[in-house]
């Protein structure tokens, strides 16, 4: 493989796009307004068209637009592409994971998802890191390998792409909520409760999706809140700190720079476990945080007198 | 020539009667096992017209070499093939220690001596031993089709069934040639497209399954609509009938001994269903594997065989032949199931997966099967067959000449699936994957194909009541209520009329199908013949009226058909938080049954 695609010129996206270039790729970079190019080996596009002579496509963009760049992405792909998608979003009140979209939108199957705890800042400077991808094809995993693998970044995989997804997605609420909680002035063991059950909570939301546990405790899971809890100031983290600053939501977004997932995935999640009958106490209260209809106070003394049970 | 089909057909009518009823049970045990073939006088030599599957008996052969090819290729290193045969060995011998007849005594020395052997073997003699066990294997699954057998059932069958249903009119329905049998047997779908198809590609048809009786039915009805019969495994324990076997092997199925755990008896199966496609034969599975133990529309599928039709692909395209493979997937909806009793409450004792070779249900008894039949006359149709719209094995919808279709519409070419940088490849790892997508997508037909049939929802709305008044309790709690509730048949009627006005709401946004008669008459009608159809079918009475009310006497066959509605729970629940509760109840049955 000699070139792959980035769709998308957001932080992670480049990130991408200099991490493959990084290991000898050229790279097509395509974002919506045309930019300069950010290094050796990456081109800078504004036409999806350019994209179709690669093998191995990743997405970069928001979840909200995944669906409308990707159709179009579609018009010129066909089943021989393989598109790997790196959002932390859900979509609906299903929890539609994007390979759903993409399975759906587009004429491609050999779908994936990558996860874990990349960070485009680190990403790019090319520190030592590893991510997974989650395919049912080990075509999608090997061109994945073979476009961004390398000394500086190992890949592992998995075929539970539901559990990589939804990890994925939990842990970038969490992270807001932990961001949220130290800047409160929380300390370690109010984050180590909130980080615990709040995987615990997410396994139980995959597991209703059809994803299976162990991929929780795995690098999609607990690795990339590990990395969250570590201080690795993702935007999600920041998020969380602008909104217990007092911040209203679009300044807190112009804070973390990127755009937030965690932000409506509280709300979507809360609906889905009120609807298939279990708990998830720590994102429904979340989603009223975030929806103003509680008060801070009022969510931690909610979640501090629930009846505590066997682990 | 009608003289003698008929009288051939009130002789097989006979025997059929003969051979089912209790004494004459035994009696059958001790005809061969190994089907009977009609000798042949002089080779039939098939015309230009003729489905492909006139030409089987020509390339049966040639197939099996094929498989043993395969199998061989399969199998390379010493190690492999020591591992493949000591696990042939001990699984057969484990299954043939079990039995206690002569033939099962000669397979038991033959598999032990072939484990006292082995170690010893040289490569060559390991290969050979291969060679001779994956042989059997394939001929022993491989059928048989004998255009003469098909000529007659063509003709004689449906008189035939029809006589089967309705014994009392027995001569005058053999002279009809089954008109009866359109009535009660309707089909639906694009059936244009599938004529259109089968000329362009290999069908693989995949049917949901819940009776025994859906191969014969669907048999039937390819033939009336004018498409090409299918070839199909059927499970070994079906030909223990001998009539239904001389038929089933005569006429292209190939023996599926669903018994056999040997790893190497799955590989043969496989690589035999593979190359049935890839040579073009149109074929049938039952992804869902065996019948439906609850009556719910099956959800998660695993395809088995059926995934066989993306390897075929696959195999086809790396080879330069660009015969194009699509999936059908089909519905077969009854109005009342024949096995419904056994299937029940085997599903109920969780037996179901050990169980799945039941030889003594409602299938093996006649006098079942003609109150079954002559049961339908106050509900019109006793089987809706529906087609879905056919798809590629990407999961790609089809257009009317066969092209594989993109979202959008673009006409893409399927060959692109099997590409890598440039190359069609067979990738086992791969076609997996997409046989599981495949497996959701036709999941996902089956839910929207479906076609409530009258009894279905009328059981549903009486379950859904049991399930109102039984609120907290578990399933195995709520189905000790026999005969408890009674709903004032008013009542009944009104929730019937909304529930089925709910689920023709679900029919326009295109999630489901509703049966003629349920879309058309007054829901006291409705009721009136489910009640009406139900009585004195089956043993146990499922619901009776006693003055002016509805006693729920069966739940446990209640729950059966109203499964069928399971996935429609909420959409067709009414507003009262009662119904809602209850249909969530329902709903959630999905997730542990």
């Amino acid at each position: 493989m000699n070139r792959v695609a980035v769709i998308g010129g957001g932080g992670f996206g480049q990130a991408l796009a200099m991490a493959a270039a990084r290991v000898g790729r050229n790279v097509t970079l395509w974002s919506r307004s045309a930019r300069q190019p950010s290094g050796k080996g990456i081109e800078s596009t504004t036409q999806l068209a350019d994209v179709a002579g690669v093998e191995l496509v990743f997405v970069a963009v928001p979840s909200p637009h995944v669906a409308e760049i990707t159709r179009e992405l579609g018009l010129v792909l066909d089943g021989s592409h393989a598109l790997v998608h790196v959002s932390r979003g859900l979509v609906g009140d299903e929890l539609s994971t994007l390979t759903e979209v993409l399975r759906t939108v587009t004429p491609c199957r050999r779908v994936g998802v990558l996860a874990g705890p990349l960070v485009a800042t680190a990403l790019a400077k090319g520190e030592p890191a590893g991510g997974i991808v989650g395919s049912l094809f080990p075509e999608v995993v090997d061109s994945v390998r073979e476009a961004i693998a390398g000394p500086a970044l190992r890949i592992y995989s998995t075929q539970d792409v539901v559990g990589v997804e939804i990890a994925s997605a939990m842990v970038g609420l969490l992270a807001l909520g932990l961001g949220y909680a130290q800047a409160r002035g929380f300390g370690p063991s109010t984050t180590a409760v909130l980080a615990t059950r709040g995987m615990a909570e997410a396994a139980r939301v995959g597991v209703a999706c059809g994803a299976s546990e162990r991929t929780f405790s795995g690098l999609a899971g607990f690795g990339d809140l590990i990395a969250a809890v570590a201080g690795d100031s993702r935007p999600e983290t920041l998020f969380g700190r602008a909104l217990a600053e007092g911040m209203p939501l679009s300044q807190a977004a112009a804070r973390a720079g990127a755009y937030v997932e965690g932000a409506t995935i509280a709300a979507q999640v809360a609906a889905f476990a009120e609807r298939n009958g279990f708990e998830a106490p720590i994102s429904t209260g979340m989603a009223a945080l975030l929806s103003g209809k509680a008060s801070p106070d009022a969510v931690l003394a909610q979640l501090m007198s629930r009846p505590t049970r066997g682990e | 020539m009608l003289r003698r089909n008929l009288g051939v057909a009130a002789m097989l009518a006979n025997r059929v009667a003969r051979a089912v009823c209790s004494p004459a049970r035994d009696a059958m045990k001790l005809l061969p096992s190994r089907p009977l073939r009609l000798p042949r006088l002089r080779t039939y030599v098939p015309g230009p017209a003729d489905p492909k599957i006139f030409w089987f008996n020509s390339e049966r052969d040639d197939i099996v070499h094929e498989v043993v090819r395969r199998i061989m290729e399969r199998y390379q290193g010493d190690e492999d093939v020591e591992l493949i045969l000591n696990d042939a060995a001990y699984n057969e011998i484990r299954r043939h220690e079990a039995r206690t007849d002569e033939g099962a005594r000669g397979r038991l020395d033959y598999w032990r001596s072939i484990v006292r052997r082995l170690a010893r073997m040289s490569s060559e003699g390991k290969h050979e031993t291969l060679r001779e066990c994956a042989t059997k294997m394939a001929f022993d699954v491989a059928g048989n089709f004998d255009p003469r057998v098909y000529k007659f059932a063509a003709k004689a069958v449906p008189g035939l069934l029809t006589a089967v249903m309705n014994p009392s009119n027995m001569l005058r329905n053999i002279l009809d040639g089954g008109a009866r049998l359109d009535e009660l047997v309707s089909a639906q779908g694009p059936l244009d497209k599938l004529r259109a198809l089968q000329r362009k590609g290999t069908l693989v048809l995949v049917p949901t399954h819940c009776s025994n009786l859906d191969s014969l039915a669907i048999a039937w009805v390819l033939l009336r609509e004018g498409l090409s019969p299918v070839v199909y495994g059927a499970g070994k324990n079906l030909f223990s009938n001998p009539i239904i076997s001389f038929f089933m092997h005569n006429l292209g199925a190939y023996r599926v001994d669903r018994r056999v755990k040997a790893s190497l008896y799955k590989d043969v199966l496989k690589s035999y269903s593979s190359v049935m496609i890839e040579r073009g034969y149109h074929s049938l599975f039952f992804p869902g594997g065996t019948r439906s133990r609850s009556g719910a529309i099956e959800r998660r599928l695993k395809l088995g065989l059926a995934g066989t039709g993306v390897e075929a692909f696959a195999r086809n395209h790396s080879r330069g032949i660009k015969r194009p493979v699509y999936f059908v997937p089909a519905t077969i909806n009854y109005a009342l199931v024949l096995e419904a009793e056994t299937l029940i409450d085997d599903h109920l004792k969780e037996a179901g997966r050990h169980r799945y070779i039941i030889e003594d249900d409602e299938f093996s008894r006649v006098e079942r099967w003609i109150s079954f039949f002559s049961r339908f006359r106050a509900l019109e149709s006793a089987c809706v067959i529906r087609f879905g719209e056919p798809r590629d094995p990407f999961c790609n919808r089809v257009d009317d000449e066969g092209n594989s279709l993109a979202p959008g519409g673009r006409v893409i070419d399927p060959a692109t699936y099997v590409m890598r940088r440039g190359q069609p490849v067979v990738d086992a790892a791969r076609d997996a994957a997409y046989t599981r997508e495949l497996g959701q997508a036709i999941a996902a037909d089956y839910s929207s194909e479906t076609v409530i049939m009258p009894t279905q929802l009328t059981a549903h709305v009486v379950f859904r009541r049991l399930v109102r008044a039984t609120a907290g309790l578990d399933l195995f709690a709520r189905l000790r209520h026999r005969g408890d509730i009674a709903v004032p048949i008013d009542e009944l009627a009104a929730e019937i009329g909304q529930s089925r006005d709910r689920l023709l709401e679900v029919e326009g946004r295109g999630g489901v199908h509703v049966d003629a008669l349920l879309r058309r008459e007054s829901p006291e009608r409705i009721l009136e013949r489910c009640l009406a159809t139900w009585d004195g079918y089956h043993l146990r009475s499922v619901a009776r009226v006693v003055s002016g009310s509805v006693i729920a006497e069966d739940p446990n066959l209640l729950l059966y058909y109203s499964n069928r509605m399971r996935g429609f729970a909420s959409e067709v629940a009414g507003e009262a938080p009662a119904d809602r509760a209850a249909a969530r109840d329902i709903a959630s049955m999905e997730l542990r049954a």
